[in-house]
């Protein structure tokens, strides 16, 4: 990859899509050349963001997460903005590969110029995001997307997760599917600032209906501060516009009460920690002396001769 | 040595000596379709038999729907068939009655089953390639010219498009003087399997479900010798499914529109005649005979149990029969008129009512008239030259197939109960489980004929040692494309606008109330109304249908778990990712409205088990789509999956959109159906690599790799 990282970020800046493309590749590299490269086009795009709205969708599988997004992101560039997606798709543990499918499920939305959509592997843990998703959208939002949308399976648990990068969390359930118990045991609901119940048509409406209704009022007890539920149909179209000035006014009540500012505040400690961690990794596991003194470990360590963790501390600089 | 009293344990003894003190039970063994099979079978395995001892046309139907069958009148043999404009069709048509044809079938392209014009600029590199182009009356009437349709009996495999066709060929007839009542043949009208496995569908689940019902309604009500639907598992069978799930599948697709007739009140007799099945034949000879019977057997049993009609003949599964188009091989493709022989040989011996024969270069293009005329005469050696259509139901009594037949019904019965438990086939699909199951079967299938525990002459075992040259029918796009076109022009200047507008007009108001929607199409198509118009007219009301599911990984890495060049391509990309910064990353398109994607699925699953990070494109794409695509995400390559022939226009032009959006660096490889002379043509035009249709997944990602690595980086600098 040739590099010139103040003319990547023009390009970026100027809304070229190929640049855009390369700047996201570019900061998901694992490559310790490509690392600093990514860490200056960022400093030169990071002043040129703050502005979008950060939506984060999640949800079990079957949900529909894709095809609404397809739908909700349809609506907002008829209302003037342009979308960028991040869909976020978990890794194989086996060999490392992904299958990454859900712009398959996008197919509308993608086809518009005024949206840009990229597909990234998760790299570890189903339900985490990707190790990059943070930089991946300060390209996005640089790049003149005014609504970037991060979508991903599950809010992640030990990795990096949704409500570490995004102002407005919707959680999208479907009804009958027993969602709504699993996503409170799962902790899902806790980070949801919206809810809706999917696929809303046909012989699903009533049902999805119900389900809204009943969730509704359980959150009168247990989120007093009146999260709402909606249904929605991607299918139909049926309470997307809804849904998508719900999001709006929802962003505007975090601005004015000053939570998004503390949520935001937050978020970069939070990033600072997780850079610190990637770092601290990245600078060890590149050293050929350690990767040396691995090796020669790691025979004891096999026969069972010497605890993992033991090695582990003696290959650590005291 | 002692003499026993049951058969088995004396057979067991005389065969353990033979097998030098081995157990006779390794013997047993696996059928192609997936069931277990002993090397013996016995009077023994009778036992217990519920549907034995029943006669030729008498209920449960499991030796033959007719008392006399073959020996009373052959089966019909029926050729499908469509080359590209209405003229040429209809030639072959003519030549193909002069040679003997029974009943005549035509294949659409794409364009038309989804429900396009022949003009529309979004289809043109579809136009005319798997099938006959049909946008008009016009189009029909040329089609079936000098072909009396009142004698001659016509299926139409239309489904997506199924109002405006079945409209225009009933116009047709009109205007050749023949009445509805008068017609004989049969409309696909299959919607559902549709969804499951070809895709090509137009409508979302449930207006489809309802245009299949008006159209069972209509011609059970007008057309008397006309079958309403024909439910297929063949397409099943095609995307990889096992017998018992084709069979499973395919009755409770049958049973889910009889559902749906009975619900808005027709008579179950009325509707269960005029309904017909349609399966595919392959290799595994004696479990496609005993599919074949143990689906006359179960649908004569649910139907009885569920519907109680009055009329036996309502409990009948008549049915027409393909060859399969998998088991025909791109390498040394004459080796394709023997798989097709015995294939047919199964169907008759099944006892099917019509049958068509593949033609040997159909793993490479549309059939030539040569190999056309081999199909045919398979079938016409049958019936004059063997001697098999004297006697009824030959296999009936056979330990073996009676024994088969039993366990394929059980299966099937398994697999039935599964859909009900879910609330019937729409349901099922709409949770994907049919899906999930056939994709399943097509991984291992794949992974199976890789790793050579399934043996196939000529791709993975006993390759001839060059490749002989075949003569393949060439198709130009850009000619049909201009008649096509020409025709459409002449037809919109002559009809009277008013009287057009008026018929879409009513379409657009009978799709948001209740009418029947073919009535109405019907005068649409008499006021020269386009397929496209009226397509678009109902589109309006129910919507355009657009869906991709995933697919399945891990299936390779589980059988290739021993494999030491599987985990040496494992391990080049993992130094891919050291080297680069990230993993090679593919992205798999459909281009066009080519929706059979079980290649592509397979292919994405399986790079995805190598290491790849895949993408899996939208079906329906245009090249400029799927160049967009693979710039925003930044591949390094691009893998277009094609199967219906339009890669010579549609490559092309991808590498042509690639250039122009900005990722000039980004390689293009083409999978799938390509003739050999095109892949130079392909080559020349900006195409790195051409796999055939017998390439494993390690060929595939090796080649991919050393690709990648000399050129690794996806955007141009």
């Amino acid at each position: 990859m040739r590099l010139d990282p103040s003319a990547l970020a023009e390009g970026v800046r100027s809304g070229n899509r190929a640049a855009l493309a390369r700047a996201i590749t570019l900061v998901e590299s694992r490559l310790a050349a490509h690392v600093e490269a990514a860490e200056r086009v960022l400093e030169l795009l990071f002043p040129h963001t703050g502005r979008a709205l950060r939506l984060g969708i999640t949800g079990p599988p079957g949900a529909g997460k894709s095809t609404l997004v397809d739908a909700l992101g349809l609506h907002a560039i008829e209302q003037g903005h342009r979308v960028g997606v991040l869909a976020i798709d978990p890794t194989s543990e086996r060999t490392g590969g992904s299958l990454l499918g859900d712009r398959t499920r996008m197919g509308r939305l993608a086809a518009r110029d005024e949206a840009f959509v990229r597909p990234s592997p998760s790299g570890g843990v189903a339900g985490g995001l990707g190790p990059r998703t943070r930089e991946a959208m300060i390209v996005l939002e640089a790049g003149g997307y005014d609504v970037i949308v991060v979508e991903s399976v599950g809010v992640g648990q030990g990795e990096i997760a949704i409500t570490d990068v995004v102002d407005v969390v919707l959680v999208l359930l479907l009804s009958g599917a027993g969602d709504a118990l699993q996503g409170m045991k799962r902790g899902l609901l806790e980070h949801a600032d919206l809810v809706a119940f999917t696929k809303a048509d046909g012989a699903r409406r009533a049902e999805a209906q119900a389900a809204r209704d009943e969730l509704a009022s359980l959150f009168t007890w247990l989120r007093p501060d009146g999260t709402p539920v909606l249904t929605v149909s991607a299918l139909s179209g049926d309470g997307v516009p809804e849904l998508w000035s719900e999001l709006g006014r929802r962003k505007e009540a975090l601005t004015r009460s000053g939570a998004l500012d503390e949520r935001r505040r937050r978020q970069r400690r939070a990033w600072l920690s997780d850079a610190l961690e990637q770092q601290l990794l990245a600078r060890y596991l590149s050293d050929p002396d350690l990767a040396r003194r691995k090796q020669e470990l790691e025979a004891e360590v096999e026969r069972g001769a010497l605890l993992p963790p033991v090695a582990a501390r003696r290959l650590l600089p005291s | 040595m002692s003499t026993s009293d049951d058969p088995r344990e004396r057979w067991r003894q005389l065969a353990r000596a033979e097998l030098s003190g081995a157990d006779p039970d390794t013997l047993v063994h696996c059928l192609p379709s997936g069931i277990e099979a002993r090397p013996l079978y016995t009077a023994e395995d009778l036992a217990g038999l519920e549907h034995l001892g029943s006669v030729p046309g008498e209920y449960p139907y499991v030796r033959g729907v007719r008392a006399t069958m073959y020996a009373g009148r052959p089966w019909t043999l029926r050729q499908y068939a469509g080359f590209s404009t209405p003229e040429d069709t209809n030639a072959f048509f003519r030549r193909a009655l002069a040679a003997g044809q029974r009943g005549l079938s035509v294949a659409f392209d794409l364009p038309t089953h989804r429900g396009y014009d022949a003009d529309d600029p979004a289809v043109r590199g579809d136009v005319g390639k798997a099938g006959v182009a049909v946008s008009s009356v016009e189009d029909m009437t040329i089609v079936f010219d000098g072909i009396p349709l009142g004698e001659v009996s016509v299926s139409m495999t239309m489904n997506g498009a199924v109002l405006p066709v079945l409209a225009a060929f009933i116009v047709t007839a009109e205007e050749q003087g023949v009445s509805r009542a008068q017609l004989s043949g049969t409309i696909q009208n299959d919607i559902l399997k549709e969804f499951m496995v070809r895709n090509t569908y137009i409508y979302p689940p449930a207006p489809s479900m309802r245009i299949v019902a008006d159209v069972m309604e209509f011609v059970s009500r007008h057309m008397p010798r006309f079958n309403s639907i024909s439910i297929s598992g063949y397409h099943m069978q095609e995307a990889g499914a096992s017998a018992e799930l084709e069979l499973g599948y395919t009755l409770a697709d049958g049973l889910e529109y009889l559902e749906a007739a009975v619900a808005r009140g027709l008579d179950v007799d009325a509707v269960a005649r005029s309904m017909s099945f349609f399966f595919g034949i392959g290799m595994d000879f004696f479990g496609e005979i005993a599919k074949l019977r143990a689906a006359r057997l179960l649908w004569a049993t649910l139907v009885r149990e569920r519907f109680a009609p009055r009329d036996p003949r309502s409990l009948l599964l008549r049915t027409h029969c393909q060859t399969s188009g998998v088991s025909l091989t791109a390498q040394d493709p004459l080796n394709n008129v023997v798989r097709t022989t015995l294939e047919a040989l199964a169907a008759v011996l099944g006892g099917t009512q019509s049958l068509h024969t593949n033609a040997y270069d159909e793993a490479l293009a549309l059939p030539s008239d040569r190999s056309a005329r081999i199909a045919r005469n398979t079938q016409l050696i049958l019936q004059h030259e063997t001697g098999i259509v004297g006697v009824v139901d030959p296999l009936g009594g056979s330990y073996f197939v009676e024994r088969l037949t039993h366990e394929l019904a059980t299966r099937a019965r398994a697999v039935i109960a599964e859909v009900d438990a879910l609330g019937g086939m729409t349901r099922a699909i709409e949770r994907r489980v049919p899906q999930r199951r056939i994709e399943r079967a097509a991984a291992e299938r794949q992974a199976r004929i890789e790793r050579g525990t399934d043996i196939v002459v000529g791709v993975n075992a006993f390759r001839a040692p060059e490749e002989p040259e075949v003569e393949l029918r060439v198709i130009d796009t850009a000619s049909v494309v201009r008649t096509q076109t020409e025709r459409l022009a002449v037809l919109r200047a002559r009809r009277d606008p008013a009287r057009v507008a008026a018929a879409l007009e009513a379409l657009v108001r009978g799709a948001e109330g209740s009418e029947n929607l073919l009535e109405l199409a019907i005068e649409a198509m008499r006021a020269r109304a386009t397929v496209g118009e009226v397509s678009a007219a109902l589109a309006r009301v129910f919507g355009r249908h657009e869906e991709r599911a995933m697919t399945t990984t891990g299936v390779f890495t589980e059988h290739y778990r021993d494999d030491p060049e599987f985990a040496a391509l494992v391990e080049r990309t993992a130094r891919f990712v050291e080297e680069h910064g990230r993993r090679p990353r593919i992205l798999i398109a459909k281009l066009g409205q080519d929706g059979h994607d079980r290649g592509a699925k397979v292919i994405a699953g399986g790079l995805a088990d190598v290491g790849f990070d895949v993408e899996l494109g939208p079906l329906f794409m245009s090249p400029l789509d799927v160049a967009k695509h693979a710039l925003e995400s930044d591949v390094h390559c691009v893998g277009v999956s094609t199967q219906a022939g339009a890669h010579l226009t549609l490559v092309p032009e991808l590498v042509e959109a690639l250039d122009r959006v900005g990722a000039r660096g980004v390689r293009v490889v083409v999978g799938g159906i390509v003739p050999e002379r095109d892949r130079a043509v392909l080559r020349e035009r900006g195409v790195a690599a051409v796999f055939g249709p017998g390439s494993s997944i390690v060929e595939i990602a090796r080649m991919l790799l050393d690709l990648l690595e000399a050129t690794p980086e996806g955007l141009a600098p």
